[in-house]
């Protein structure tokens, strides 16, 4: 027979493994998982399946990993020849694919909501002028290109990146309070001011909300533009807190979206996962990369949104693609950076064909190869 | 099936919405489990469709909220009628009412202009459906505000004290994904997803919102449909689109499509330049036989 209790188990470890896979489930969505089962056929698979989808699924990208962990979940009942009856079996069937990392519920469930670790603390800060503290040997650091660093300093330089970034977001936040007067009427305080004068002759004031900038970055994983990539995350990520949302996708000959890897990890991990994601079969595809963007994460971008683009330019698509999806872009978007790294070198010249092809579309062109450059493109990131 | 889920389903086609098994269920889970149903999907699929069939079929009151751009509290939930309190305190100018007096006479009950959510939560005898509308065009902080209001369905005017719903309303709050949604607010609700209908059920519903098309055509006009959202457009029409389209075909007595008549009445279905020309050049190299054939 199949008990409530022997439900709320089954529901209660078929929460764990969703867990395990990386949907972050509350307490309260599981409680509602086993009411769920109460209101349905718990005998109709079809029923026990939307009813536990509507209550612990909350995207459509979860969708997926749902179906995936169902399946196996109802095979592994079925196997063991004991239908739902079973369900209390100790035995935990297997968790589908590839991603378990971490171990258990615990490793899933600490991903929940943590910020990348150490990006968004309060660093002691005395509010000096931007430069790093006035060592020579640090000014040198600031122009160097990411790619000259010999592999054991990267760790440094990638602190100094985070360094810097928050003090710009300090700096940043600070401009954004309001200076002059003015902002809307707030009616509300105007009567309560002056309820014996019998009309209003003093008007209470309130600022208006300042709308925070939104980012999209869209990084070029290939090859060399790795490196770039990552110094431009760790700097970006370090700013959030001033933009409204910050999205992330990489690309190389496909698009992957890796906003979600990033919140969840310290960023030592959500880096080591950008090489994950990068595929060596050579070759860029920006414009069907900017295309795949475009068809399925466009409404991620507005006139409120930044889109940055980091790559060399070499593609190996057609250029007349990448015209035509950087048209859609800017349209859509408040600003369009694109940002090359091979800018820094003197004797460049945007000459490749993706890069021409994209370059009218661009509102700002910038180098982003050194800590330097990182620096003034702070000063970009803003719709005005 | 449950069949409770099967009446909802019978119900809501009776209310003239063609269902599937999944948005049954979940309308039948936001009912008896009280949770708001957070339902998201493409534009034109019949998202905001659900909250009114619910109410209709509840034969409850529906309120809307529609949300948008710097939607705050004021706007959605109370805020107090400044010309009525500043009529009021000119007429009680020459009178010795005291300052507390005049205060607590213009913070009362009458001058209270109920919003959406204060109407929801304050509605007596049967609860009602709240249809927040669009959450994903109001910004975050109204997001935060809502998940507040949703959590307890009390309000606290601090002039006339707490309000507490003692019939909390049935919630649906709807969202095209033009901002990704809090994981606060996403987890604290039940979710659907409605897709584009497969070709039965687009049938289905063509047939039975427009009198005047047969089965054949109404075959003929999902198949197309079927087939435009597979090209990549910008705007991909949703079952909004078909049915107007259906609609205009059958007020041309047309039963069956051919290359000019869509050519007329491509308007209703495509509403972007961009797309427009798109078709107008699959169409020529293809004809029109990549989109309605297949039949039989």
């Amino acid at each position: 027979m199949v008990t409530a209790r022997n439900l709320s188990t089954a529901v209660l470890r078929f929460g764990q493994m969703l867990r395990a896979s990386g949907m972050p489930l509350t307490v309260g969505e599981l409680m509602d998982g086993v009411r769920a089962l109460d209101a349905v056929d718990v005998l109709d698979r079809q029923d026990v399946y939307l009813a536990l989808r509507t209550t612990l699924a909350a995207r459509y990208e979860e969708f997926p990993i749902f179906d995936r962990c169902f399946e196996a979940f109802w095979r592994f009942q079925a196997e063991e020849g004991q239908g739902l009856e079973g369900l209390t079996t100790p035995a935990s069937p297997a968790i589908p694919e590839e991603h378990s990392e971490g171990s258990g519920p615990e490793a899933a469930q600490k991903k929940v909501s943590v910020a990348l670790e150490g990006w968004e603390e309060e660093g002691e800060d005395d509010g000096e002028p931007l430069e790093v503290p006035g060592v020579s040997e640090k000014e040198i650091l600031m122009d160097q290109d990411f790619s000259a660093f010999p592999v054991e300093d990267l760790d440094e330089v990638a602190r100094l990146t985070i360094l810097i970034a928050k003090r710009l977001a300090r700096r940043i936040s600070r401009r954004r309070r309001p200076t002059r007067r003015g902002g809307v009427i707030d009616i509300r305080r105007s009567m309560r001011a002056n309820l014996m004068k019998g009309e209003i002759i003093e008007l209470r004031r309130r600022e208006r909300r300042r709308r925070k900038v939104r980012l999209v970055l869209l990084c070029d994983v290939s090859g060399s533009m790795d490196l770039y990539s990552r110094f431009l995350l760790q700097f970006l990520y370090a700013l959030q807190n001033v933009f409204g949302r910050v999205e992330t996708f990489t690309f190389s000959t496909r698009l992957t979206r890796v906003t979600e890897h990033l919140k969840g990890a310290s960023y030592r991990q959500a880096l080591a996962r950008l090489t994950e994601v990068r595929d060596f079969s050579g070759g860029t595809r920006i414009g069907e990369s900017l295309q795949e963007f475009n068809a399925r994460w466009g409404n991620l971008v507005n006139r409120h949104t930044i889109v940055l683009v980091l790559s060399d330019g070499w593609d190996t698509g057609e250029p007349d693609v990448l015209a035509n999806e950087m048209l859609t872009l800017k349209r859509k978007a408040g600003r369009v950076i694109w940002l090359n790294p091979l800018l820094g070198n003197p004797s460049y010249e945007p000459l490749t064909r993706g890069m021409a092809a994209a370059l009218p579309l661009v509102d700002h062109f910038a180098a982003a190869h050194n800590l330097a450059s990182l620096r003034d493109l702070a000063g970009h990131l803003n719709l005005r | 099936m449950r069949a409770e889920i099967e009446k909802i389903q019978q119900m809501m086609e009776a209310a003239d919405y063609v269902t599937d098994p999944a948005i049954a269920t979940s309308v039948h889970l936001a009912m008896t489990l009280k949770k708001p149903l957070l339902i998201e999907g493409h534009a034109g699929v019949g998202k905001t469709e659900i909250a009114k069939v619910m109410a209709r079929m509840l034969g409850a009151n529906l309120i809307r909220l529609q949300c948008y751009e710097g939607l705050d509290a004021a706007q959605a939930l109370y805020e107090w009628n400044y010309p009525k309190q500043l009529l009021h305190i000119k007429l009680e100018e020459s009178t010795t009412h005291s300052l507390r007096e005049k205060e607590a006479t213009i913070f009362s009950e009458p001058f209270l202009i109920r919003r959406p959510l204060l109407q929801a939560i304050s509605q007596d005898g049967k609860p009602p459906v709240l249809l927040i509308d669009e959450v994903d065009r109001a910004d975050e902080e109204f997001e935060a505000f809502l998940l507040e209001v949703l959590s307890e369905f009390q309000v606290t005017i601090p002039e006339v004290g707490t309000i507490k719903a003692t019939h909390p309303p049935y919630v649906i709050l709807t969202s095209n994904r033009v901002r990704e949604l809090s994981d606060a607010l996403r987890r604290r609700c039940l979710y659907l997803w409605v897709d584009f209908p497969g070709f039965d059920k687009e049938v289905r519903i063509v047939t039975r919102k427009v009198p005047g098309v047969n089965e054949a055509l109404a075959r003929q006009i999902s198949r197309f449909m079927e087939s435009l959202r597979a090209i990549r457009l910008s705007k991909v029409p949703g079952v909004a689109e078909t049915l107007d389209w259906a609609q205009a075909l059958a007020s041309l007595h047309a039963d069956h499509i051919d290359e000019e008549l869509v050519l007329e009445t491509l308007g209703c279905v495509l509403k972007d330049a961009d797309d427009l020309k798109r078709f107008k050049r699959e169409l020529t190299t293809n004809g029109l036989k990549r989109f309605v054939a297949a039949e039989g």
